[in-house]
């Protein structure tokens, strides 16, 4: 191509630009962006405001008391949320537990100290993890984990003396803890792959600035790199607990389904979402169908909130900069 | 290009507007083509029941404990008249019942047929025919403890209220004559949704064990009543996959589930008070000795008789009366007369009794009540 042709198809290239709004093409793409917009928030209007008709029957059943009453029995006709949102809570919380130190770990591991060929088949692994559907991993942890889990996991946990409280009554496999470690599998990829990207993206001219003053490889991550990336990390929590709460078939399948109050983390439970997954199929038309949806209105609540309270946390944070310098003992 | 979709919905609505005339001339021309033609189903009976003449594909939804039963019958008739095709979807009695109230499905099948009050409230009139004899076992796993342990309703009772904590406890041991069972904790295992195993245990329970109609009251319920107690898992599969790993687990399957995965059962004790384990005889008993069965008169729970199990049921399917493709009702009618047949041959394998000869005669004179879209009878004598 010559320059002389070049300069002319360059010429009309911004004369169809200057005038692509004048042309049908480009009314139907402005018209088309609006529609899929105008979609978009009428989905989700129509999700919120027909899971709030639906539940409605169910509020006038139970009272607002629904959302705190303890008592879930259908073949009673009692229908509470409240044991169902501890249960969500107490797994998404064990789960992070075993996910934030592993993960971030984890992340800190493959983009600061793991040498190149081991750091990129390691990643890979981790994304393949997160791409296993949530009913497969309920399938291994209750065939495989499970007698695992009844027979040498919980009975160990139990004879360490004091964590004796947190872990007693008999152990029966299905449980609290075994969910939260099915949660936390589920979650832990999303934590790993968008904390290690937000680790990568800290400046290379921060980390070399902490070595000139001295600090080693340990004081750079601590306290440049993590600082620097916590944005990200926040971020990416948000999405593990978000996904923690809201899972439901893999949880059905190794939580046990009791919805009685946890008091300890080797005995059954039931949460928000193994509940739905159990009942809706074949839940009573009517008051029993209306007291589901119900349920799920208090988990999209639940979600939302975490979700906001999270950008919140995010905004406040501002740029992924460390935000404040604290005085640091650098090695003499 | 900002032409091209709406050369699209052009299309689109001219294919469903063609798609509509085609359907209502072909609706007209068969009205024309068979005016008022009585029976056009023909006889029903084993000679005639795999001559499907229209290719069709049925659709279900229901029970979950008769899936294996459906899955071998309707695979055999398919064998037998490849024009109809079959497909069900095991996802539990309840599902069954809505699915057919909302017209989603052409068959329904339920554990529990549906109550006289809820028939009134479809629009479209409902047959229910008995289409299997299945039992529910009390399945547990106790290393060196073989089949026949005894219970009666109020030892179940203690197990699945929680009262009785051990296998080694007195009261099993009183009641099985059993006294060196293992020092082990019993895990009771119930359904996490609700299912007919549930309603059947539940029923047993009431009918024996006063402690138990003292807290649950005396209706039986579909969804287990005391969901605090012990483990919860779905369906027969989910119950059963738990049962086999578990040490100390005891809970309620489908007999055939139970037979399947070769676990040992409890002999519970009967009306007459003899202990019987579940088996294609002592089920067979139960269906046996229900008289007067109906869709209103289902339970055969505790039924009398020295060698009758307690825990059986026959599974209901649901069928429109008046179905609006006359082909498809033809091809349902006949379907369901074979299965309720010839088909029951295949039962026995799979841990279902066949069908009594008088419940198939119930099942035979409720198929000969279907109707064409007209209302006339759909088959002949």
């Amino acid at each position: 191509m010559t320059a002389l042709s070049g300069a002319a198809s360059l010429d009309s290239l911004k004369e169809t630009l200057r005038h692509r709004h004048d042309r049908r093409g480009g009314r139907a793409y402005v018209l088309a962006r609006w529609a899929a917009a105008g979609l978009f928030v009428a989905v989700l209007l129509g999700l919120v405001v027909s899971i709030a008709i639906d539940s409605s029957q169910a509020i006038a059943h139970s009272g607002i008391g629904f959302l705190w009453s303890g008592t879930w029995n259908p073949a009673a006709n009692q229908y509470g949320a409240g044991i169902l949102v501890v249960g969500t809570v107490v797994t998404t919380g064990v789960a992070m537990v075993i996910v934030v130190p592993v993960g971030l770990g984890m992340a800190a591991f493959l983009s600061e100290l793991a040498p190149r060929w081991l750091a990129g088949p390691l990643s890979m692994a981790i994304d393949l993890l997160a791409a296993v559907p949530s009913i497969v991993v309920g399938l291994w942890a209750l065939l495989v984990l499970s007698p695992v889990f009844a027979n040498h996991v919980e009975p160990f946990f139990k004879s360490i003396p004091v964590l004796e409280w947190l872990f007693h009554g008999p152990a029966y496999g299905p449980s609290i803890l075994l969910a939260s470690v099915v949660l936390a599998v589920m979650t832990l990829p999303t934590v790993v792959a968008l904390s290690r990207t937000a680790l990568s993206g800290v400046a290379l001219a921060d980390r070399e600035a902490a070595m000139a003053l001295g600090a080693t490889h340990w004081q750079v991550i601590r306290e440049v790199v993590f600082p620097g990336a916590r944005s990200g990390i926040a971020a990416s929590l948000t999405l593990a607990v978000g996904r923690a709460l809201g899972e439901s078939i893999a949880v059905a399948m190794v939580i046990g389904n009791n919805p009685s109050v946890p008091h300890s983390l080797v005995a059954p439970g039931a949460t928000l979402g193994s509940a739905i997954v159990n009942q809706f199929a074949e839940a009573s038309p009517g008051i029993g169908t209306s007291s589901v949806i119900a349920l799920a209105a208090v988990l999209l609540v639940l979600t939302l909130a975490v979700n906001a309270g999270g950008q919140a946390m995010l905004r406040g944070m501002g740029p992924g900069r460390p935000a404040r310098v604290r005085k640091t003992r650098v090695a003499q | 290009m900002s032409r091209r979709p709406a050369v699209v919905v052009l299309a689109v609505a001219l294919g469903a507007l063609g798609a509509a005339y085609g359907a209502s001339a072909s609706v007209a021309a068969a009205a024309t083509t068979r005016p008022a033609a009585s029976a056009p189903g023909g006889p029903l009976g084993p000679s005639h029941d795999t001559k499907t003449s229209a290719s069709v594909s049925l659709s279900g939804a229901g029970a979950n404990s008769i899936n294996p039963f459906f899955e071998k019958v309707f695979y055999e008739y398919h064998q037998k008249n490849s024009k109809t095709t079959i497909t069900y979807s095991p996802a539990g009695s309840s599902v069954g019942i809505s699915d057919i109230e909302q017209g989603t499905v052409d068959f329904g099948d339920s554990e529990i047929p549906m109550a006289a009050k809820d028939l009134a409230k479809t629009t479209r009139a409902i047959l229910q025919v008995p289409v299997d004899l299945g039992g529910v076992a009390i399945s547990y796993n106790l290393p060196g403890v073989p089949s026949g342990l005894k219970l009666d309703g109020p030892t179940l009772a203690g197990i699945f209220n929680g009262t009785i904590k051990n296998w080694d406890s007195a009261q099993i041991a009183k009641v099985s004559g059993d006294h060196k069972l293992p020092n082990l904790a019993i895990v009771a295992v119930h359904r996490a949704d609700s299912s007919g195993p549930g309603w059947d245990l539940d029923d047993y329970l009431i009918k024996t064990a006063p402690v138990w109609a003292a807290k649950v009251g005396t209706k039986a319920s579909k969804t287990w009543p005391l969901p605090k107690v012990g483990i919860g898992e779905q369906l027969n599969s989910g119950v059963a996959t738990y049962i086999s790993q578990t040490h100390g687990a005891v809970g309620f399957v489908e007999y055939g589930y139970a037979l399947e995965a070769k676990f040992t059962n409890a002999a519970l004790k009967n009306k007459a008070g003899a202990f019987v384990g579940p088996s294609l005889h002592s089920i067979g008993l139960a269906g046996s000795q229900a008289s007067g069965l109906s869709a209103k008169k289902y339970s055969i729970i505790d039924e009398p008789g020295a060698a009758t199990y307690p825990l059986a049921n026959f599974s209901w399917t649901l069928l429109y009366k008046k179905n609006p493709d006359e082909a498809k009702a033809i091809a349902i009618g006949k379907l369901f007369d074979w299965v309720v047949t010839t088909g029951q041959q295949y039962s026995s394998s799979l841990g279902y009794a066949p069908l009594p000869t008088d419940v198939v005669a119930l099942s035979t004179s409720t198929l000969a009540q279907l109707q064409t879209p007209q209302g006339g009878p759909l088959f002949s004598k």
